[in-house]
């Protein structure tokens, strides 16, 4: 049973770590990124640069974090920007991007498996069971992860300035926030969030360049559940990641990936805004 | 094998020409010998290699003299990995290209897809990779293991020498994934081992979360995992890592590349095959001197898939020339008869248009190394094609 409501949370954490930098980029900019799996594959050879190198394997999450913020600003500065005015077609460019990235990270790096080297091994005993030790450093970290994201929204300048964005973008620009500034800040913040969690589940999962490609869907579907809300992401990512497990541990796994798409169309049916949104 | 975004790039044909190297022998016409294979999609990985070891071959036949006194040309085909690709390649090599023989490694969907082509056609098919068994046609012919052949060494080695009475099965959800581990499942009952449990997960799934769980409070002596190539393989084994699971596990798909990118996390993995790298014979040493010769740093590593593919085109030769003809019918007749001493011994197809190999079990080391742990004479295909 302990084991279970371990995997429960630890699967909680990572999908939360990977879906959040598309919710803060949904949020800001009323924009699905498309291009959030091909910087989750960013972060992953990020975490393979690092390895290269010879540094600390710890490195990698930081380094692949900076990679990801100074990619997303070339992109929304060349890219999302000239399409401020056209939704739908931002969101066609982001998936016509994830493409390209996925397509020059095959040229550059080959198609093959890439060997990372991960930060942690083994297990360790908790509550009186091994467990992957690296799975519960995930979860340390994705906690981590929702405070500074709190703070950042909450207590900073950029969060006061992103909320009014969020809210009202036209009576925020009237009060004289610059909210081309805030959405170009965002894109980066997404795209450095994706990246980082790209670089995070390297120890479990193949680098490829189809890495990022498999979270992209749950991700999606994390975040229309939550709708634009911190806490509300966590309590998706636990609804959802837990039903995935115990569907996973007690029907079939083969089921069990299929859990989060079904049970977010049926929320969705239920409140179409989202459990969390107003 | 895998997975999403197969780029079906099918029908653009890449013509490798290996001419012109015995000088002077372009009169007679070619001999042209087609390659479907997974340019694009799973196989893209693997497929370089293979058209590799083809054109050594080629290159090596044509240098010394080619086959009854004409060269031999590559037709090298994109099948997409996958079925729809391969009616494309399959159709535009026999009916436009008009190729004498299909020589190739693909996926079994690619392969079957390919072989109502094939027959009506009429050209020999030599297929060259690893499978599930049991595909049969009056004009195939396999070269590669079968999982009589390989799932024996790693079981029988757990047994006897880890002492392991119960087993646990992890796999992909497809045909190659199933098949192997129902094969193996009723080789265990055989030999008085027990399963406590098979799983599996969709071939592009990612998260071993549960099964893992599974596994551990199982309680199971050993592990054999039969995935799709690439990502799954590698997922699974990094989760198992994770998740501090050390009892001796039997990976019945990965292979030696792969075992090696993954670093320490594939260390102490029991591998099965009819060809690593290690093997020391004369032939295999001189091969593998070749192709570093022949493709110098843009070398792909030789492996399990590839060899055959390099044999194979041998043993065509030889076939043609027992036969003194390129005719279909006649090269089908010769081909069981003929046998090659290749990088994997000695190769005949002569069992149910299947070969008995000799079987390798190996153990990865911690530095990407492979150790060879004892091999396994001239294994028997079994029962395949009773019928031909």
């Amino acid at each position: 049973m302990g084991g279970l409501l371990l995997d429960i949370l630890t699967t909680a954490a990572i999908l939360f770590a990977v879906a959040s930098g598309l919710m803060i980029i949904l949020g800001v900019m009323k924009l699905i990124n498309f291009a959030h799996g091909a910087f989750l594959t960013i972060g992953g050879y990020a975490a393979f640069v690092t390895t290269q190198l010879g540094w600390n394997p710890w490195l990698a999450v930081p380094f692949a974090a900076l990679v990801g913020f100074v990619l997303g600003l070339i992109v929304e500065r060349t890219i999302v920007r000239p399409l401020y005015t056209r939704p739908l077609d931002a969101i066609l460019a982001t998936w016509g991007l994830g493409i390209i990235i996925g397509q020059v990270i095959t040229i550059v790096f080959g198609r093959e498996v890439q060997f990372v080297q991960s930060p942690i091994s083994g297990a360790i005993e908790f509550l009186g069971q091994s467990y992957s030790t690296y799975r519960l450093v995930l979860v340390a970290l994705a906690a981590l992860l929702a405070v500074a994201l709190t703070a950042l929204l909450y207590f900073t300048r950029f969060g006061l300035n992103a909320r009014a964005v969020i809210m009202n973008e036209d009576l925020a620009r009237g009060l004289g926030i610059d909210s081309t500034r805030v959405r170009l800040t965002t894109f980066g913040l997404g795209a450095a969030l994706a990246s980082m969690a790209g670089a995070l589940v390297t120890p479990l999962i193949s680098v490829d360049p189809n890495l990022g490609l498999p979270w992209l869907v749950n991700s999606f579907m994390l975040v229309l559940v939550s709708g634009i809300s911190i806490p509300g992401l966590m309590v998706a990512s636990l609804i959802l990641g837990g039903a995935q497990v115990v569907v996973s541990t007690y029907v079939s796994a083969i089921l069990g990936g299929l859990t989060i798409v079904v049970l977010a169309a049926v929320i969705l049916r239920l409140r179409p805004q989202g459990l969390f949104s107003g | 094998m895998t997975k999403t975004r197969t780029a079906n790039l099918a029908g653009a044909l890449a013509v490798a020409t290996v001419l012109g190297l015995g000088g002077g022998a372009m009169a007679a016409e070619t001999i042209k010998i087609g390659i479907p294979v997974g340019l694009s999609g799973a196989n893209s990985v693997v497929a370089p290699s293979v058209v590799q070891a083809a054109e050594l071959a080629a290159a090596e036949i044509n240098k010394a003299g080619g086959v009854l006194g004409r060269q031999i040309e590559l037709v090298v085909a994109d099948d997409g990995s996958g079925a729809q690709g391969a009616q494309k390649a399959f159709d535009s090599l026999v009916f436009q290209k008009k190729v004498d023989v299909l020589i190739s490694m693909e996926t079994s969907a690619a392969r079957n897809a390919g072989l109502p082509i094939v027959n009506r056609g009429r050209v020999p098919f030599i297929y060259t990779s690893f499978y599930e068994g049991r595909s049969c046609s009056p004009w195939l012919y396999v070269n590669a293991w079968v999982p009589e052949q390989q799932v024996a060494p790693i079981v029988d080695h757990f047994m006897s020498a880890e002492g392991a009475k119960t087993f646990f099965l992890v796999g992909s959800d497809y045909a190659f994934g199933r098949g192997m581990l129902e094969f193996t499942a009723d080789y265990i009952a055989q030999k008085g081992g027990k399963v406590l449990g098979d799983e599996y997960l969709p071939m592009d799934g990612t998260d071993w979360t549960a099964i893992i769980s599974k596994l551990k409070s199982s309680g199971a002596d050993a592990l054999i995992t039969s995935t799709a190539g690439g990502a799954p393989n590698v997922t699974l084994t990094k989760q198992l890592r994770a998740a501090g699971v050390d009892i001796p596990y039997g990976n019945l798909a990965v292979d030696e590349g792969t075992a090696r990118n993954m670093g320490a996390d594939a260390a102490g993995i029991y591998i099965s095959a009819s060809y690593i790298t290690d093997i020391p014979s004369q032939e295999n040493q001189a091969f593998l001197r070749n192709m570093k010769a022949h493709f110098g740093d843009d070398l792909k590593t030789p492996n399990d898939l590839s060899v055959p593919q390099y044999e194979g085109v041998y043993l065509y030769k030889l076939a043609v020339e027992k036969a003194g003809t390129t005719d279909s019918q006649a090269v089908i007749d010769a081909l069981d008869d003929v046998a090659f001493m290749g990088p994997r011994g000695k190769i005949q197809m002569n069992k149910q248009r299947h070969a008995p190999l000799t079987m390798y079990l190996a153990q990865v080391q911690a530095d990407g190394g492979i150790r060879l742990i004892s091999s396994f004479k001239d294994v028997d295909p079994g029962e395949q094609c009773p019928n031909l």
